[in-house]
């Protein structure tokens, strides 16, 4: 743990603020999930990923839950780096199973990320968007370059979280739009 | 000197928030108007038959061989659904269709329409139990009503006139076109706009 924050020696406010963000993606998106359990159930096994039958429905349930445990163990000091091992390993189930579709060719199912940007359909981008978010929660674990804090500090974890938030909603946005401009273009 | 830059700073961080704020706020705008010039009939944003007049009259045949008439006067009101099997929000949709098929099996009947090769659609309709749905494939019934995004349903009255039609999320919404059948009402999106 010492080498990985001597490694990526950044400043704690910084290495605070990148694990609080993916704490709270992956929180917002457990909500989405949880708040129309059917529609995310139905996108699961649109997925084809998972055997047929009762394990969608279960993956359904259990997946938001898992996500809030690991968004609570990210912003929880001690458990910093499990949190983050947590987070990896969810981002590399949910970029596997949207790399699988896309090497089957099916892009025009819904990906199930949630949020307010709208349906988003499968693409390559994703999955780059989360080897970010991994690369986030990675500096999330460490413990930053240690210096005097101020009340500062404080605000900037919190103003830079909202920040980079805002930046994840923004993208997100930018790629549900996508698929649209490119049907547009091709038809106008 | 440290005062000035710390209320600079925090100023900053201020508007840098609200500028994201207007900036996802624009994209969404944007996603929005990309959807309603929609690759369909981009010229005409309220396209396919319009409230009112006569449906086509198509002749279709289901997945299981019956024969579908469209727009022809004298039978019963027909509810077209339009969905995909790839469609989450059409797959949470189906146990309310199944429920509201039972309560208005006087005056309407359902029928799921789509598009594509029929093996997946079997498939589909084996693995949802559907059917008792009349279940039709024809490229040419979704391309007469401008059927864009999914699920869409289509109410047909008794004299072949489309009596109202739009995009449905939820039970509600079907249950509404019925309504705006019953008031007159264009479509969905206008009864919700009437309501205010």
């Amino acid at each position: 743990m010492v080498a990985l924050s001597n490694l990526l020696a950044i400043d704690a406010v910084i290495a605070r603020a990148c694990g609080a963000t993916v704490a709270l993606i992956l929180l917002i998106g457990a909500i989405d999930k949880l708040r129309d359990r059917e529609l995310f159930e139905a996108i699961v096994e649109n997925y084809r990923v998972l055997p047929a039958g009762a394990a969608a429905s279960w993956f359904a349930r259990a997946l938001p839950a898992a996500e809030i445990i690991v968004a609570g163990l990210l912003l929880w000091p001690a458990a910093r780096f499990i949190g983050a091992a947590a987070a990896i390993g969810l981002l590399l189930l949910f970029s596997s199973a949207i790399a699988v579709n896309l090497v089957r060719g099916r892009r025009d199912i819904d990906c199930g990320c949630g949020g307010a940007s709208g349906r988003q359909t499968l693409s390559w981008w994703l999955a780059a968007r989360n080897a970010v978010l991994a690369l986030l929660a990675l500096l999330g674990a460490t413990e930053g370059a240690a210096r005097e804090m101020a009340w500062l500090d404080a605000f900037t974890a919190v103003a830079g979280t909202l920040a980079l938030f805002a930046l994840y909603v923004f993208f997100n946005q930018l790629g549900a739009n996508a698929p649209r401009l490119k049907s547009l273009r091709r038809h106008a | 000197m440290t005062d000035a830059l710390v209320v600079s700073n925090l100023l900053l961080w201020l508007v840098v928030l609200a500028l994201l704020v207007a900036v996802i706020a624009l994209a969404r705008q944007v996603g929005i108007l990309y959807e309603r010039v929609a690759p369909m009939g981009a010229l005409t944003l309220d396209a396919g038959p319009a409230v009112g007049a006569a449906a086509p009259t198509m002749s279709l045949r289901a997945l299981d061989g019956r024969a579908i008439e469209l727009g022809i006067p004298g039978r019963a009101s027909t509810l077209l659904f339009f969905l995909s099997p790839t469609c989450p929000v059409c797959k949470k949709l189906l146990p309310i269709l199944r429920s509201i098929q039972g309560a208005e099996r006087s005056w309407m009947n359902i029928v799921l329409a789509s598009d594509g090769e029929p093996a997946e659609h079997q498939a589909y309709v084996a693995r949802q139990r559907l059917e008792d749905f009349p279940y039709v494939l024809s490229r040419d019934l979704g391309l007469a009503f401008r059927v864009g995004k999914l699920p869409y349903a289509v109410l047909v009255d008794e004299q072949g006139h489309v009596r109202a039609k739009g995009l449905v999320n939820s039970r509600e919404q079907i249950e509404s076109l019925f309504n705006a059948r019953d008031l007159g009402v264009g479509s969905v999106q206008e009864l919700v706009r009437q309501r205010g």
